[in-house]
């Protein structure tokens, strides 16, 4: 119930005195209250949340590198933003596109993580109205995208599944599957796994990451050529997971150039119904069969560094280093591949995972003729020998020419491809590139 | 009548409120519920609103045999195989534009319509005070709101079973649940989208109070919206994006996920309630310090 009287009309009295106009004006001072109010309850949360991080027990680097690898990998799930400042072009394509790894070349993305710490993990990346799964499950894999309603499961042969169970294999023989998600667990593994070879390690002050205390490693890599400053990656203080990976580029000591963080973690076990994934019924299901390596584990002899990078950065134009016609040039960081005799365009039309990944909207045209000429130089399932327009296109988006071919430059990796069927990457600068071009 | 003239009158009933009559805060809100609800621009609009699913599902059941099926914005390309996607995709077309149009127009109304009828200060005779009637006013623009994305949900659900059959949802994640489970989804976007409106509507009574011009208050109101969106798709504002009106409007969609976290959806209604604390007390502020003379 009110107290005071408002002025109903313009009654010249009232609005002389005094008492009321400051009744009005104290009226006023509930909105500005408000205000603050609101502010100060937005604002707050993140100032709090500081956590002290003076409790925690010094490290050496060795030994913040020795128990991240010998730590358990643990079951968890959690929110992770990814973040990349890569300083390529703009690709509103992917924006158009919904979730897509594509998507994650660029700008912010979120991902929802689960894990069982075995074999078993599902990683999505969620879009406004659509999402982009994919689903370890032991020995095979699944990935979904909600925008095309399109299932891709990978899965070893039959012989291989039979030789596999004869090795009973130590290591997790999950397959390889196009367009993979990044997470900070795994990456920060692998920065840290490679760090001792070319690179030296180094502690950071303690920090906090999604709530969680950490330490913070920092690996610098001992190439004075590449692109890459530095990697910090920050390790949980109880469980030794690594919660946050930023890779520094060396030009831009502002900003992280790419940023793969968990912003909300619980060690838990999550539940079978999300580690387990089948098809929904009427989703086109394309089957891809995994080749089970000769000699299980027996990693590329070439820069396994840039590999890693590559992979982190999803990066659709890198191809992983082929056995034959690969040669590796410098060590460490600095080194660069070279992979000769490479067809780009007929590789992104022959390989449907590159071209699933690489998955742009449909096209519909007003008429029925433009639609089917439209068919007759583009295959729906984009298998066919002519690659899809879209892909063309974002391959000449992101690339630029330059004499005798056509170069990818990014903050943290310069990929150039050459029209002679050469293609070289590495993390370090284009003009490398090109000098090693000739 | 000059503003005089009315003076005496709503002096009285200003006067009059300090013994208040029992049941008049309730008879104000069942008549103004009526009003708003019953009024033939109002009417027409919700109609305007249950069209969109039955034309869209319309639309999908013509074409879903040629080649242009399974194409469309997110959610519309799923309805054919189940008719509960059309509550969502209508939900979804409707979202950025014709929804907020309807709310602006309702909400815009509430104080500035009826000062611009010259009704305002026969309102202010009845025994209840300024706050409660604002709340009143409120109270039937909410009302509208709900009626609004419920009509859209009620006649989408409808229409997809007639159309395409209920069957069981199949999540963004790709995983399917069913359908029992998936109704419940479908509510919880329906709730999600109708509480995302009370940010809208509270913006709205605001520009109510301000003007006598209904159309000014629904058009700034519709703007704010539009605005709003529009500030959303600027990189450069990436800092204020999580404040806006608009941003979390579609994060419905975690109601469709496998897991839906909670954190989101109460990270988008936190700020709608933002919206609703500062822009509800302006109002308040604005419409019992007012001069009313019409």
């Amino acid at each position: 119930m009110e107290t005071t009287a408002p002025v109903p009309g313009a009654a010249p009295e009232d609005a002389a005195s005094p008492a009321p106009v400051r009744r009005h004006r104290a009226r006023w001072a509930v909105p500005a209250a408000a205000v603050v109010a609101v502010g100060a309850a937005f604002a707050a949360p993140p100032l709090l949340a500081t956590a002290d991080t003076a409790g925690l027990p010094e490290v050496t680097p060795e030994e913040l590198v020795a128990r991240v690898l010998e730590a358990e990998p643990q079951a968890l799930s959690g929110t992770v933003v990814h973040t990349a400042r890569l300083g390529l072009p703009d690709l509103s394509l992917a924006e158009v596109g919904g979730a897509d790894p594509i998507g994650l070349l660029g700008g912010s993305s979120t991902l929802r993580v689960w894990t069982d710490g075995e074999q078993r993990s599902r990683v999505s990346l969620l879009g406004q109205a659509s999402e982009y799964s994919v689903v370890a499950d032991g020995a095979q894999a699944w990935t979904y995208s909600s925008s095309d309603d399109e299932v891709v499961h990978y899965a070893l042969s039959e012989a291989d599944r039979a030789r596999l169970d004869a090795l009973a294999a130590e290591r997790a023989a999950a397959p390889e599957v196009a367009g993979d998600l990044p997470t900070p667990e795994e990456i920060g593994r692998a920065a840290l796994a490679r760090a001792e070879q070319h690179a030296t390690v180094g502690v950071d002050a303690a920090t906090t990451v999604a709530g969680r205390d950490a330490y913070q490693a920092v690996v610098t890599p001992a190439g004075a050529d590449t692109l890459v400053g530095r990697i910090v990656v920050a390790v949980d203080a109880q469980t030794w997971t690594p919660l946050r990976v930023q890779v520094w580029s060396s030009d831009d000591a502002e900003t992280p150039a790419l940023e793969v963080g968990f912003t909300d973690v619980a060690f838990a076990a999550p539940s079978d119904q999300v580690l387990t994934f089948s098809p929904p019924p009427g989703a086109d299901v394309r089957e891809v069969v995994v080749p089970l390596p000769q000699h299980p584990v027996d990693p590329p002899a070439g820069a396994p560094d840039a590999d890693a990078l590559a992979e982190a950065l999803e990066d659709p134009t890198a191809e992983p280093p082929l056995p034959e016609g690969v040669t590796v040039t410098g060590d460490g960081w600095d080194a660069v591949v070279q992979v000769a005799n490479v067809d780009v365009a007929g590789l992104l039309a022959a390989d449907p995972a590159a071209v699933a990944e690489l998955a742009v909207p449909q096209k519909t045209f007003g008429s029925a003729g433009a639609q089917e000429l439209y068919e007759q130089f583009v295959p729906q399932d984009g298998e066919g020998p002519v690659p899809d327009l879209d892909q063309q296109a974002l391959y000449d988006q992101l690339t630029t020419p330059v004499e005798g071919g056509r170069l990818l430059e990014s903050s943290l990796l310069s990929v150039l491809v050459l029209d002679d069927g050469r293609v070289l990457a590495g993390a370090v600068p284009a003009q490398t590139l090109l000098d090693l071009a000739g | 009548m000059s503003p005089a003239d009315v003076a005496a009158p709503a002096r009285a009933a200003e006067d009059a409120r300090y013994a208040p009559r029992r049941g008049a805060l309730g008879r104000l809100l069942r008549s103004e519920l009526r009003l708003v609800l019953g009024r033939r621009r109002n009417v027409v609009l919700l109609v305007g609103l249950a069209l969109v699913p039955v034309l869209l599902g319309l639309v999908l059941f013509l074409t879903r045999d040629t080649a242009l099926a399974g194409q469309g914005p997110p959610f519309v390309t799923s309805v054919t195989s189940n008719g509960l996607f059309l509550v969502v995709a209508s939900l979804f077309l409707c979202l950025p534009f014709l929804l907020p149009l309807t709310i602006g127009i309702a909400s815009g109304d509430a104080v500035a319509g009826e000062a611009a009828a010259g009704t305002l200060r026969y309102l202010l005779v009845v025994p209840v005070g300024r706050t409660r009637l604002l709340l009143v006013k409120a109270c039937a623009a909410l009302a509208f709101a709900a009626a609004a994305v419920l009509a859209i949900a009620v006649v989408g659900l409808v229409a997809g079973a007639v159309l395409f059959g209920l069957g069981d949802l199949t999540l963004l994640s790709g995983d399917t649940i069913p359908l029992s489970a998936g109704v419940l989804r479908v509510a919880g976007v329906v709730a999600y989208v109708g509480l995302s409106m009370t940010g809208l509507v509270a913006v709205g009574l605001f520009f109510s109070t301000l003007t006598e011009v209904p159309v000014g208050a629904m058009a700034a109101t519709v703007v704010v919206a539009v605005v709003s969106s529009v500030l959303g798709q600027l990189p450069q504002l990436e800092v204020i994006h999580p404040y806006l009106l608009t941003t979390h409007w579609f994060d419905f969609a975690e109601m469709l996920r496998i897991r839906p976290d909670g954190g989101v959806l109460a990270e988008g209604l936190a700020v709608q309630a933002a919206w609703v604390a500062v822009f509800g007390s302006l109002a308040w502020a604005r419409f019992t310090t007012a001069d009313v003379s019409s």
